[in-house]
């Protein structure tokens, strides 16, 4: 809201100059964002909050202003305190829930013309547009008190009165931007007898507008209920100044000063001759309440021990009748604070005008129990260290995205979310999966003309059964080109499926989950899969699907622009991975440790190496473990060392070079009980596999 | 007699030319060797006299020894030769470019986060994980927003239906943890959230908060004082100011803003407040014994302050010439 502080200073009389106010004010808790210059010198941008309805006008935040420096509020002269009267010839209330109170004035002989310049100019520096006198006067005593008013053209009513009432089904109106609007019938709008002349709160109607032919006018201002008011303009996307301000609570008390004020203005500047007729139907007169506030309590609450004295005194600043009440303080709440409830509220009145920079710092007491992680950061630190260490760097990557391009789904459970009001096409969806998002990235940055790239992610996927909404957090790496970047001295070879595999492999084995299965990938190749059908697998833990790796399908490949090798990629369920997880070495409940040291062995090792010749599609995994079931518990480890193919080998013929290690734990190994081993092997890769060895 | 003069002389001539260890091996071997020139001569021992051999056997061990230390000095020498010619040889540019040899890096975000969560278990706060997709009870009804309010205005959600939103703060989490403990707590939550705004130099849809809170007997304005305090400290130095001043939010009462004092000006940093005593009691926690306090902040506020970032959006582009600098 934007307030000359000139203005301000017709009901505080203060010296403080604007930078002062500003600062004042900001530490009362109503922001000064900006000060801007105007014609009438300075003018403050002030944020208001939500609960502070009675700050949306200049009298408002005078007040404030008043009760931070210890100054006096000098309001308007107000007419005569007089009984409401029951005028239901001019208004009628049919809703009285949504509208307790209504007060009308009757002025005839209008006169329509511009206001005068003081006037014009406070409105233009507080970011009005003047229009012409009756208008420009209902602005200003909104700015003014905070009460929004309207004007209508009393010859245009038919009946010459309104009727308060929720809108009937069908029924329309223009209103007075022009927009024909249907209307609800949670609506409330005024009516005359026949037709609906505005939404109550929102904005008035074309058809009883005033305009320069206009010679009496019904002046509104009325309490309509802040729910009401705020569907209304939500339902027709219509926020308006009066809304805005009815939202945030307008006091029942002030309903009729401010009519009397904007009636005395529009005689004062002769936009009107006299009062005719007045109406002031008040069904449901505010309670006034008390609330006993407990000097040790805010105390407290606050931190420091409140001086009863200055907290009366801040209180009644406020305009809160004070009575002692033993200890405490029994606090009469000033009818427009509809923000002030309980005890709590009225310490924080108490905490804000006397300073929140008097709050000492301290640390809590009680008992010091140690801080933890949650169990999702301390897996997440250990991939995000093994991941980085493999030369990936991590990336943070947007969950809104655009619907998936792809028919088959990198995680093909489940459908994906839509979010029901999307920002736009782009974002309309939540991710299912982290690898259109590193794709995105890797694009991007390939377009920079960066390389090579490597990527890690760690974040939340969204899935949707049957109604049911699915949140798990996986693991998702990217890399092309050569992992390390060809240099001056030569090239380097592009990553692949085995140096993913690779990374894969190290990372579950270093967060304790063992015996993947690789397995080919799921269902029919399409051209629309993403994945290379030979050079991709999904990846099994003890029954249980984790994840995926390889690299991306060649049809893929020539849609991403800009990526110049293969992509080779990989996801993980971080979920099923940790509950997979059979070795835990770091958990700060050490029941969960399940990790036991075995004592390297202090004997030497035999290293024998086999050669076996298979057909070409024997899938290595078998001779692996043929040679591991033949092995016996005296073959430690087993490594292919080379995979050839091609001359002097006869087509669909490969050998694969396997190095097998022997060790005993407890003695050094025969010559005997080496070879023994190695011919139990042999025959069991000659019976298992078909294995022929080369003489 | 001249004949061992003359081999010894032969000898160490040889092992003097002796320009490598090769060369000096061949030396060593062709007299001092099983069939060498000195094994030779003492082999001709035999055709001496009886009372010359014992003079002439001692001359030609003087001899041996002799040409055995010159050619242990020699080799000596030569090795340092060698050493000092493989140094030459092996000479590089040092000022060519290292093999790239590259670390992955943490994104800015994350190093911020860790950074923040090493902070709060050190002042002896719990993490624990939320949901980013929450329902509108959790991220607003449970927080004390009352239906309809214009504080919501603040929040605007992306909604997934009815009762479903990604959440908007990750105050979300204090009703669920609520429902389960009893006090007293102190609990944390980091994570992603979501709001309905147009992207620019200072606005996102998608961003990053940490949410601190406590409950506990006599926790007051003081202690979440204190807290702050020490957080912005270990954040920013020991050096910066920091400010409190009355802010609005529903789930606290009072309510403050928390700024610091950067490059000359105030910076907010967060909300907080003391929890707001309908919030305890809605859970059934005694909130007359028990009170408790509530602060929120953006991560990303945090790097962009520390390392003069001023456009947010760097941090989703994930630009890997941004990355690599932190």
């Amino acid at each position: 809201m934007r307030i000359p502080v000139e203005w301000i200073k017709e009901f505080v009389n203060t010296e403080a100059d604007a930078a002062s106010i500003a600062e004042t004010l900001t530490m009362a808790g109503l922001e000064v964002e900006e000060t801007e210059q105007s014609e009438l010198g300075p003018v403050l941008n002030i944020k208001v909050t939500p609960n502070r309805g009675d700050c949306l006008s200049v009298i408002g935040i005078a007040r404030e202003l008043a009760s931070a420096e210890c100054l006096e509020l000098k309001l308007p002269a107000g007419g005569k305190e007089r009984r409401w009267e029951d005028s239901s010839e001019l208004v009628q209330i049919e809703a009285a829930e949504l509208c307790p109170r209504y007060v009308g004035r009757v002025l005839e002989g209008v006169r329509i013309q511009p206001s005068p310049k003081w006037m014009q100019k406070r409105l233009v520096a507080a970011g009005m547009r003047p229009i012409y006198n009756v208008v420009d006067v209902t602005n200003y005593v909104m700015l003014e008190t905070g009460q929004p008013l309207h004007a209508f053209d009393l010859n245009r009513l038919s009946g010459r009165r309104v009727i308060v009432r929720v809108a009937k089904p069908g029924e329309t109106m223009a209103t007075l931007d022009g927009e024909e609007r249907s209307l609800s019938e949670t609506m409330l709008i005024i009516a005359d007898d026949s037709k609906p002349v505005a939404i109550a709160g929102v904005m008035g109607g074309a058809n009883s507008e005033v305009t320069a032919s206009t010679a009496s006018i019904l002046l509104e201002s009325a309490h309509f209920d802040p729910i009401s008011v705020r569907r209304a303009a939500n339902s027709l996307s219509l926020r308006t100044e009066a809304s805005y301000r009815f939202e945030r609570v307008v006091s029942l008390e002030g309903v009729r000063a401010a009519a009397d004020r904007a009636a005395a203005l529009l005689l004062e500047i002769g936009a009107a001759q006299k009062i005719t007729r007045s109406a002031d139907i008040y069904l449901k007169p505010a309670s006034t309440f008390d609330i006993t506030v407990r000097m040790s309590r805010a105390g407290a609450l606050l931190g420091y021990e409140v001086n009863r004295a200055a907290a009366e005194s801040a209180l009644h600043r406020l305009g809160f009748a004070i009575k002692a009440e033993g200890e405490a303080l029994s606090c009469r709440v000033p009818y427009w604070r509809s923000d002030v409830t309980r005890e709590v509220d009225v310490i924080e009145e108490i905490g804000r005008v006397l300073g929140y920079q008097r709050i000492p710092e301290r640390m809590p007491g009680g008992a010091g129990i140690p801080g933890r992680r949650s169990r999702l950061q301390r897996i997440a630190a250990e991939i995000r260290t093994i991941l980085a260490a493999c030369g990936l760097q991590e990336v943070v990557t947007h969950t809104l995205q655009a619907p998936p391009m792809l028919d088959v789904e990198f995680w093909n459970q489940g459908q994906t979310v839509p979010v029901r009001n999307a920002l736009s096409a782009e974002l309309s969806t939540l991710r299912r999966s982290l690898a259109p998002g590193l794709i995105a990235v890797a694009q991007r940055n390939a377009r920079r003309g960066e390389s090579p790239l490597a990527f890690f992610e760690i974040g939340r996927v969204f899935r949707m059964e049957s109604k049911n909404f699915t949140e798990t957090v996986h693991i998702g790496g990217l890399a092309t080109g050569p992992l390390i970047p060809d240099w001056w001295e030569g090239a380097n070879p592009d990553a692949g499926f085995y140096q993913i595999k690779g990374m894969v492999e190290l990372l579950l084995n270093r967060l304790g989950v063992s015996n993947l299965e690789w397995k080919p990938p799921n269902g029919e190749h399409s051209d629309k899969s993403p994945l290379h059908p030979g050079r991709s697998a999904a990846i099994w833990v003890a029954g249980h699907y984790i994840g995926w790796a390889g690299e991306l399908d060649p049809a893929l490949e020539e849609v991403l622009g800009g990526i110049r090798h293969r992509v080779c990629m990989f996801e993980l369920d971080c979920d099923i991975m940790q509950s997979a997880r059979h070795r835990i070495i770091v958990n700060p409940d050490i029941s969960k440790r399940t990790f036991i040291f075995t004592p390297p062995s202090p004997y030497p090792s035999v290293i024998r190496d086999l050669a076996p010749r298979v057909k070409l599609e024997m899938p290595y995994s078998e001779l692996e473990s043929s040679v591991i079931q033949a092995g016996g518990d005296l073959l430690e480890r087993c490594e292919p060392r080379e995979v050839f193919t091609g001359d002097p080998l006869p087509p669909g013929i490969k050998s694969v070079t396997l190095s097998l290690t022997f060790r005993h734990p407890a003695r050094t190994l025969t010559d005997d009980e080496v070879r023994a081993s190695v011919s139990r092997i042999r025959e069991a890769l000659e019976q298992r596999c078909d294995a022929v060895f080369p003489s | 007699m001249d004949e061992i003069k003359n081999v010894v002389d032969a000898a160490l001539t040889e092992t003097e030319h002796a320009t490598t260890i090769d060369n000096l091996e061949q030396v060593e071997i062709r007299y001092l060797g099983r069939k060498g020139e000195i094994s030779q001569l003492l082999r001709s021992i035999g055709k001496l006299p009886e009372e010359e051999r014992p003079r002439y056997g001692s001359r030609i061990n003087e001899a041996k020894e002799r040409l055995a230390a010159e050619i242990k000095r020699r080799r000596a020498d030569l090795k340092i030769l060698e050493r000092r010619s493989r140094r030459e040889s092996e000479r590089l540019d040092i000022t060519l470019p290292g093999v790239p040899a590259d670390l992955g890096r943490l994104h800015p975000l994350t190093q911020t986060t860790e950074r923040i969560i090493e902070v709060w278990t050190g002042l002896g706060f719990e993490f624990v994980d939320g949901p980013e997709l929450e329902d509108y009870e959790h991220n607003f009804a449970k927080l004390n927003y009352p239906p309809d309010h214009p504080a919501i205005d603040e929040q605007m959600s992306f909604y997934i239906d009815d009762t479903h939103l990604l959440r908007t703060q990750t105050t979300a989490l204090q009703g669920r943890v609520m429902a389960t403990r009893k006090p007293p707590f102190r609990i944390a939550t980091i994570g992603r959230c979501f709001r309905y705004e147009a992207v620019d130099a200072t606005h996102h849809h998608t961003f990053h908060q940490v949410d601190v809170f406590m409950v506990d007997e006599g926790v007051s304005m003081a202690d979440l004082k204190g807290m702050l305090v020490a957080f912005a400290r270990e954040m920013f130095g020991n050096v910066v100011k920091s400010r409190f001043r009355p802010d609005f939010f529903p789930f606290v009462e009072p309510g403050v803003d928390f700024a610091i004092y950067w490059h000359n000006r105030w910076l907010e940093l967060g909300g907080a407040g003391l929890i707001h005593p309908n919030i305890l009691e809605v859970f059934g926690i005694d909130s007359e014994r028990y009170t408790g306090f509530a602060f929120g902040l953006g991560i990303e506020r945090i790097p962009m302050i520390q390392y003069g970032i001023k456009d947010l959006r760097y941090f989703l582009d994930n630009d890997l010439r941004f990355l690599r600098q932190f």
